[in-house]
């Protein structure tokens, strides 16, 4: 506050001695000054008067400005601008636009929304902005590492509530490193009977044994997964890390914690609503 | 008289003359700074603000040797465009403990200021080492070396502390000593993903925008 009102009575100094002050010149001093056409010299003519006008202007501007405006130190102006307060402001007025949309779409059933094309076009586009980045664009997975979403697989459930959960709050799956807990010479029968599982002989394996004692609990005893613990299946032929021998020795004996995030705070009720729509849609 | 004769000597010297520039143009200077070195709204953390870890600060050198900040900025602007699409907008108040910030001015890529909690671990991982694998249309260059190269060989990280520590950051000597143990066994990619994983995550999205 005391700079900017310093600053202001130096500029007002300076107009004052510009154009009220001139400093009369003495005669023997002027014989020294050079002289330019005839009878130019520093200091024999004012400044010129629109540039004084120019900055009487800029001034009343700026003392307007500071009154209505924060600039003076801690005086926040008569209008009590803000930065925050607009953005906050805009930011409302914004949410308020979409509210009618909104309540229409969280009012609808899952059916409606999916039969409706421009809902699954809008919803379409937020599965790209916010999800391709994992799981492709066509949501078919990417990379043995993010999941297929268009297929009947759902490690975490695949009815509305459970995708809608996984969704709001994210899942972390922890399949454990098995490596030094189960016998190093166990772990190789127990690959054999986890690829082989769904096969009519495997009751026989010896690795069946060693499944019921570490797996079964979180993958059932005739491996039918548990969404609960997001634990998937292993009787069919979907696998997301890959259902190759190494692979799978690789999932039981250095474990897999995939992540997904969470979107609650990053999307709304309606645009949740929306996704879960899409996603449970019949394909 | 006095005042013409001080121009004219003003004039016809040039070492006084040079002197005359600087000291009015330090004055427009000083009136821009003084003010803010004052600021308190400069030097408060906002909400959950905390000095980087010894991963995380380890993670930010990375992030700054490999450029990342020429095409990625770090401040999401108060523009509903900007506040919808990354978060809340950039507080000045979470930048305290950024020497240098890293705000950038180009975005060759998105923002990354509220990059927090937005993909998982693995996600940064695959991208990194090789952006296209997971985003087909991505301009990324890849950082393939990142996965080799331990993360304790960037720089003296407890002399890093210290010097930070001596501008005021609140470090404390307990965590000086065991910042070498944090990195211990990883990998610049890991600081690298730590430090990502970190990014505007003191201000919760709750309070939006």
């Amino acid at each position: 506050m005391v700079l900017t009102l310093v600053s202001a009575a130096v500029v007002g100094w300076l107009i004052w001695s510009v154009y009220f002050s001139p400093t009369p010149h003495e005669p023997e001093e002027e014989l020294n000054e050079p002289v330019w056409d005839g009878d130019m010299r520093e200091g024999n003519a004012p400044a010129p008067m629109w540039w004084f006008w120019l900055i009487l202007g800029a001034t009343v501007f700026s003392v307007g400005y500071l009154m209505l405006y924060p600039g003076l130190g801690s005086f926040s102006g008569m209008l009590n601008w803000s930065q925050d307060a607009r953005v906050s402001n805009a930011y409302e007025h914004y949410q308020n636009q979409f509210q009618p949309v909104r309540e229409e779409i969280l009012a609808a059933s899952l059916e409606e929304l999916q039969s409706s094309s421009e809902r699954m076009n809008t919803a379409s586009r937020l599965f790209a902005r916010e999800c391709a980045a994992c799981h492709g664009r066509d949501a078919g997975g990417q990379l043995s590492m993010f999941p297929d979403l268009t297929d009947q697989e759902w490690q975490w459930g695949a009815t509305a509530e459970q995708v809608e959960q996984t969704l709001r709050s994210g899942r972390r799956a922890s399949m454990p490193a098995w490596s030094g807990v189960i016998e190093e010479s166990q772990i190789e029968p127990l690959v054999d009977y986890v690829i082989a599982m769904d096969d009519s002989d495997a009751e026989q394996m010896p690795g069946r044994a060693v499944y019921m004692t570490y797996c079964v609990a979180c993958h059932g005893a005739e491996g039918e997964g548990n969404a609960m613990f997001g634990a998937p299946s292993l009787q069919d032929d979907d696998w997301l890390y890959g259902g190759d021998r190494a692979s799978v020795l690789t999932s039981i004996a250095a474990g897999r914690a995939g992540v997904m995030p969470a979107f609650d705070d990053r999307l709304n009720d309606a645009q949740i609503r929306l996704l879960v729509a899409w996603l449970t849609r019949e394909q | 008289m006095t005042g013409m004769s001080l121009h004219k000597k003003l004039e016809e010297n040039t070492g006084l003359l040079i002197f005359g520039i600087l000291v009015v143009s330090a004055i427009g200077g000083l009136v821009q700074i003084l003010p803010v070195l004052n600021q308190e709204s400069l030097e408060t953390p906002t909400g959950s603000t905390e000095p980087y870890s010894a991963v995380a600060l380890t993670g930010r050198d990375i992030y700054i040797r490999e450029g990342c900040s020429v095409c990625h900025t770090q401040q999401v602007r108060p523009l509903i465009a900007e506040v919808e699409r990354y978060g809340p907008y950039s507080r000045s108040g979470e930048f305290v403990y950024d020497r240098p910030f890293l705000w950038g001015s180009k975005r060759t890529g998105p923002d990354l200021h509220r990059l927090a909690g937005k993909y998982s671990d693995d996600w940064h991982r695959v991208h990194l080492l090789d952006p296209r694998s997971v985003i087909p249309e991505s301009v990324m260059p890849a950082y393939p070396w990142l996965e080799d190269a331990p993360a304790s060989e960037v720089g003296d990280i407890q002399k890093k502390m210290q010097v930070l520590q001596r501008l005021g950051h609140p470090y404390t000597q307990d965590q000086i000593e065991a910042a070498p143990q944090q990195l211990e066994g990883l990998t610049e990619l890991d600081a690298l993903v730590a430090y990502l994983q970190q990014l505007g995550s003191a201000v919760s999205r709750e309070e939006a925008p």
